[in-house]
């Protein structure tokens, strides 16, 4: 049974790798332009089937651009969101957990009501207002995103060091003169670390789920530029006459996300099993 | 206790003044709304008359201190584009629509996923615990919108219209979308559920329990479940808040006349009345549901009651 | 038997044979060209949209106008094939070259029972033109079109009687019929005793339809207004659906949820009309989605110190021979669409045919090497040897997503010419605002879409002679005069022929890069019967039956 948990998330692994290493390739892989149009080609099935042809095995979308070449280049903007809006939420996160699990107090106080007001804000909502300001681009998606998702790790980054604060190694460093900031880093850290990586693997999946969610609403990644979000907006309206459209990024998603999710899992079994399960 | 209540209070109203605070400044960097409500043919002259009228034009802290003085009495002022009163447009797609929406998806998600969970934690690695986990983890990695867009293609296109694929008023219309928001929290609580339960099963209090020799139902229903509720719970209470998020999309796919749809269009539209009142209306919400969350897990688990969490 | 008996008898057994036949005809159904039809029916109407207001001084878009249209009406009406007909004006004609008179129908009424006679109309100018708003005791909105704007020259207006009007310019203006004419009419009592902000709850109005109930997002209802003075609808009810994808509008025509629905996207039109039980119609509408380009003078936005790049015409044009729009017309839009060279939109009063812009981009190359820009190493570069670009803003989503795709194979097109187009995806909000602030950058552009509310086609050649949002290419001096010569022709035959110099010379001075002219296609169930599409705004439902 462990060998098929191992195993699964092997898989899982697999997936995001392979993922990965197609969006770095992507230019090199990818058998056509992704953003040139091309009218004439518009809407080409799939090469299985009638109408199809080998030149765009997946199709056309409805500009005649190659569904493989925007998946694998939508690989790119769907990781780098994921990851890089991650980071910074775990960076701008951590640092304002330690500093307020640290020292406490009104700090604290401040920190954790701003961190309320954060969570009661219809996320959505935020990014529009947010977004509709600063205007779309890769960038700021990954600014918003990234910015407003700092919460979580400021609280578990906050109730880990709290419970080291007290704790015998730390106290012997403070007396040996130890300044506050290397405490927190060699000390304080490394201990966060793990219930945050289980907690950040989950949130790269969200991301992705909620950078498409964006470029649902229009938000998004604006176009021409490939993301998988956009695809599945722009094939919204051909669910029927152009299924591939909508169907292949949708797939996409489920299948990195799911990917990420099952590695996730496994995470969480091996590093930190007292984390909330199942976040 | 009446202390702690006392505290959570004001705290509750210090996160809902915060919330509004910071929409009241953000929407107002958004843009000028009167350049939206005139022809394309518009001059300046007529855009800045338009100002004057809807009352943009007089200082942001003037704008904010009449705002503080009639927001608590309920005036959120007169939606721009509708000029009717903003709190009741937001309470009219509130009640009955949204309200229904995020009912049926509360109830879906945390009714059902009990008896799932205890079953897949009591039945370990048998079919329902396999099933279970599978259908969680597919459902918890797709984009909502699009579960709602294939749901839409096989039941109202696909199957000749066995169910519709807009509108509301009937219980038939609630389903797809209802379903739809309730999938990934579903997916989640019933992995929480099991998670706990699976832990909650090898603590000593259990196996003394059974081997007091009372009856497995009371133990696992009784005493296991009680205890594996309290992280379900906490994290109900945030998924609650995402929850009434997950609407504006759902009720985008769905047409659903809700708040979600008069949020999306309140605000690329600049209607910062409208928009005040919809967030301030979440806000209480997320505070109220996390406020019974945060007193129910006191109920059920004294323990976690005696530190101050600000969660 | 007697005689008397007989008689009786007789007339018994006429009275009973006769009864049958009475009893039919009493119970023979109504019917339309022979089709029995359901006259309590209520007919369903799926929209894309929710009108947030239904005041008319708040703005005549299209969706809007769907809503408002069913309800209030105009002095002006239209016919099927787009002219004007009386509506609750019976005639109207120039007294003198400074004076209108509009002769107003009689007897009618508000759903309410207000009467509608010269003392509405001269309270709804007073609305339009802002005057005397106090003295009515009623308060100002925010307007979509500001009559004292854009048409100052309307001095005052008079009641001869209670149903005649006179309207008095100070200069002569031959469309006054059309530019008044065609805004709907409130009810003055009614409005100054529930004030204008009922507008938009529960407005009664003139039109063929009552509004019923109002669910916001969802759906309006109405009734058939009994005493209307026109042709009445054949179905008691109807409800406008809003329903915003358009899969599931096509979903709940074909589950027969609804019977009509607006704004079939042009792929799915054509799937539809194999469908033996649906009927696809099509109308071509006045939208016309163009370009615009910055070709204002340093002076008159916020340039920085610069010109628009494309102050000189030469390059506008070269940019119109740029577009393929056979490929876009039939690609993208599957025949629904028509390219139009002359400004005014084909089904607008008059239009004159102009040379269409042909596709090629040899000729647009060769144009723009006359206007100084020769191709350089990445594209066209000018003596100073700055490149041609193109800064182009896009609304997305706000006209469609057969728009969005038109832009996406333009910006290729242009492209293919030497011209460096990079497009910036906003908001409709954000684009307007940008136009307002002056914001727009020298080798800026935008895309975007013109319709007209009125009957004449000088709405279209007015947006390059006043300072307006979209007014990035104004008229010069030529043209601004040979403009203000339409404005001011009362002759009919010489006004058509000054429209007709206007609309040439436009063509070749380009002010915008055309694009299309939308064609609007509908699709109903078979139980639809008479139904027809305008080339106005909204949809007319007056004389519409649905089968039993």
């Amino acid at each position: 049974m462990r060998v098929r948990r191992h195993g699964v998330a092997l898989v899982g692994l697999i997936v995001v790798v392979a993922s990965a290493v197609l969006a770095v390739l992507a230019p090199a892989v990818a058998p056509d332009d992704p953003v040139r149009n091309d009218l004439l080609e518009r809407l080409t099935p799939p090469m299985w089937i009638e109408g199809g042809s080998g030149r765009h095995p997946l199709g056309t979308d409805t500009l005649g651009r190659d569904v493989v070449s925007r998946l694998l280049y939508g690989a790119r903007v769907s990781l780098v969101v994921g990851f890089s809006a991650v980071v910074l939420a775990g960076a701008l996160g951590v640092l304002l957990g330690l500093v307020a699990g640290y020292y406490g107090g009104r700090l604290d106080d401040l920190l954790m009501r701003a961190g309320d007001v954060q969570l009661a804000f219809p996320a959505l909502v935020l990014a529009i207002a947010v977004l509709a300001v600063v205007g779309s681009g890769l960038g700021n998606v990954v600014l918003v995103l990234g910015v407003t998702g700092w919460v979580t790790y400021a609280r578990i980054a906050r109730a880990e060091t709290m419970s080291l604060r007290h704790r015998e190694f730390v106290e012997s460093a403070r007396a040996l003169g130890a300044r506050d900031a290397a405490i927190l880093w060699r000390h304080v850290l490394p201990n966060v670390v793990p219930p945050l990586v289980v907690v950040a693997t989950f949130s790269v999946a969200r991301t992705i789920i909620a950078e498409a969610s964006l470029s649902f609403l229009g938000l998004g990644i604006p176009p021409p530029a490939p993301s998988w979000g956009a695809m599945l907006d722009e094939g919204r309206n051909y669910l029927t006459t152009g299924w591939w459209l909508a169907l292949f990024p949708g797939l996409a998603i489920l299948g990195v996300v799911l990917g990420i999710n099952v590695v996730g899992d496994w995470l969480r079994d091996a590093l930190d099993p007292r984390v909330e399960r199942g976040i | 206790m009446r202390a702690f209540l006392l505290r959570r209070l004001v705290h509750a109203v210090f996160v809902v003044w915060g919330v509004v605070t910071v929409v009241f400044f953000l929407v107002r960097l958004t843009g000028d709304p009167a350049a939206l409500l005139v022809d394309q043919t518009a001059t300046r002259e007529e855009i800045a008359r338009t100002r004057t009228l809807l009352g943009l034009d007089r200082p942001l802290h003037v704008q904010y201190l009449d705002f503080l003085r009639d927001a608590p009495r309920g005036d959120f002022g007169l939606s721009l584009r509708e000029r009717r009163p903003a709190m009741r447009m937001v309470l009219e797609h509130f009640w009955p629509a949204t309200a229904q929406l995020a009912f049926a998806a509360i109830v879906l998600s945390t009714v059902l996923p009990i008896p799932l969970g205890v079953v897949a934690a009591t039945r370990r690695d048998g079919l329902v615990d396999h099933a279970s986990r599978l259908g969680s983890l597919f459902l918890q990695s797709m984009p909502s919108f699009w579960l709602g867009l294939m749901l839409i293609l096989l039941f109202a296109v696909g199957l000749g219209g066995l169910l519709p694929a807009y509108g509301s008023g009937t219980l038939r219309h609630l389903i797809l979308p209802a379903v739809t928001l309730a999938a990934a929290p579903l997916a989640q609580n019933v992995r929480l559920i099991r998670a706990g339960m699976l832990e909650v099963l090898q603590h000593d209090y259990v196996r003394t329990a059974r081997a007091k020799g009372l009856g497995e139902r009371r133990v696992v229903y009784g005493h296991a479940l009680r205890n594996a509720a309290v992280p379900f719970l906490t994290v109900s209470g945030l998924s609650l808040g995402f929850m009434l998020s997950g609407t504006i999309v759902i009720e985008t796919v769905f047409s659903w006349p809700g708040l979600g749809r008069l949020i999306v269009q309140a605000v690329p539209g600049r209607d910062f009345p409208v928009i005040q009142a919809a967030v301030f209306v979440f806000a209480v919400l997320f505070v109220a549901v996390n406020l019974v969350v945060d007193l129910l897990q006191g109920w059920l688990d004294p323990r976690a009651r005696v530190f101050e969490r600000s969660a | 038997m007697t005689s008397p008996s007989r008689a009786l008898l007789s007339a018994v057994l006429l009275l009973l044979v006769s009864l049958p036949s009475t009893r039919a005809s009493a119970q023979a159904p109504p019917s339309v060209d022979g089709v029995p039809i359901d006259p309590e029916a209520e007919l369903v109407v799926a929209l894309t949209d929710d009108t947030t207001n239904l005041d008319p001084r708040m703005g005549m878009g299209s969706i809007r106008s769907n809503y408002i249209r069913q309800v209030f009406e105009s002095l002006v009406d239209v016919d099927r094939q787009g002219k004007p007909v009386p509506g609750l004006a019976l005639s109207w004609k120039p007294v003198d070259d400074l004076t209108w008179e509009f002769a107003l129908r009689k007897g009618v009424t508000f759903h309410d029972g207000e009467p509608f006679n010269a003392d509405t109309v001269l309270f709804n100018l007073d609305r339009m033109f802002r005057k005397n708003l106090d003295k009515h005791g009623i308060k100002d909105v925010p307007a979509g079109t500001s009559f004292e704007k854009i048409y100052p020259f309307v001095s005052r207006w008079e009641k001869v009687d209670d149903s005649t009007v006179r309207i008095v310019t100070t200069e002569p203006a031959p469309t006054l019929w059309d530019f008044l004419g065609r805004e709907p009419l409130v009810p003055r009592a009614w409005t100054i005793k529930h004030g204008v902000e009922a507008l938009n709850e529960k407005p009664v109005g003139t039109g063929p339809w009552k509004l019923v109930e109002w669910k916001r997002k969802d759906h309006m209802r109405f009734e058939r207004h009994d005493g209307y003075w026109g042709t009445a609808p054949l179905t008691k009810r109807l409800r406008l659906q809003v329903i915003p994808e358009a899969a599931a509008r096509i979903a709940a025509l074909r589950a027969g949820q609804v019977h009509l629905v607006e704004a079939v996207p042009p792929l799915d039109a054509e799937v539809l009309g194999r469908d033996a039980s649906l009927r696809v119609v099509s109308s071509v509408q006045k939208l016309a989605c163009r370009i615009y380009l910055n070709g204002r003078t340093k002076d008159k936005y916020e340039s920085g110190g610069r010109d628009g790049v494309y102050l000189d015409p030469r390059v506008r044009l070269a940019l119109n021979y740029a577009v393929n729009r056979d490929a876009i017309i039939k690609k993208i839009f599957h025949g629904l669409a028509l390219p139009n060279a002359s400004p005014i939109a084909t089904v607008a009063y008059g239009y004159a045919a102009q040379a269409p812009y042909p596709y090629d981009p040899a000729q647009a190359r060769a144009l723009l090497a006359e206007a100084g820009w020769k191709p350089g190493p990445k594209g066209l570069v000018n003596a100073a040897g700055e490149s041609l670009t193109l800064q182009l803003l896009l609304p997305a989503k706000h006209y469609g997503q057969a728009f969005d795709e038109t832009v996406a194979a333009v910006v290729e097109m242009l492209k293919a010419v030497g011209v460096q187009v990079s497009v910036q995806t906003l908001d409709f909000g954000t684009l307007l605002q940008t136009l307002t602030r002056g914001t727009l950058p020298p080798n800026g552009g935008f895309a975007a879409c013109r319709t007209s509310n009125n009957l004449d086609g000088d709405d279209f050649v007015r947006d390059w002679a006043t300072t307006t949002l979209v007014n990035w290419t104004p008229y010069p001096p030529e043209l601004l005069g040979l403009y203000q010569a339409t404005r001011r022709q009362v002759d009919g035959k010489k006004r058509l022929a000054a429209l007709a110099d206007l609309q040439r010379q436009v063509r070749d001075w380009a002010p915008v890069v055309s694009l299309y002219q939308e064609k609007k296609a509908y699709a109903h169930s078979v139980r639809v019967l008479r139904f027809t599409p305008t080339q106005e705004l909204n949809m007319d439902f007056r004389g519409v039956a649905l089968r039993r």
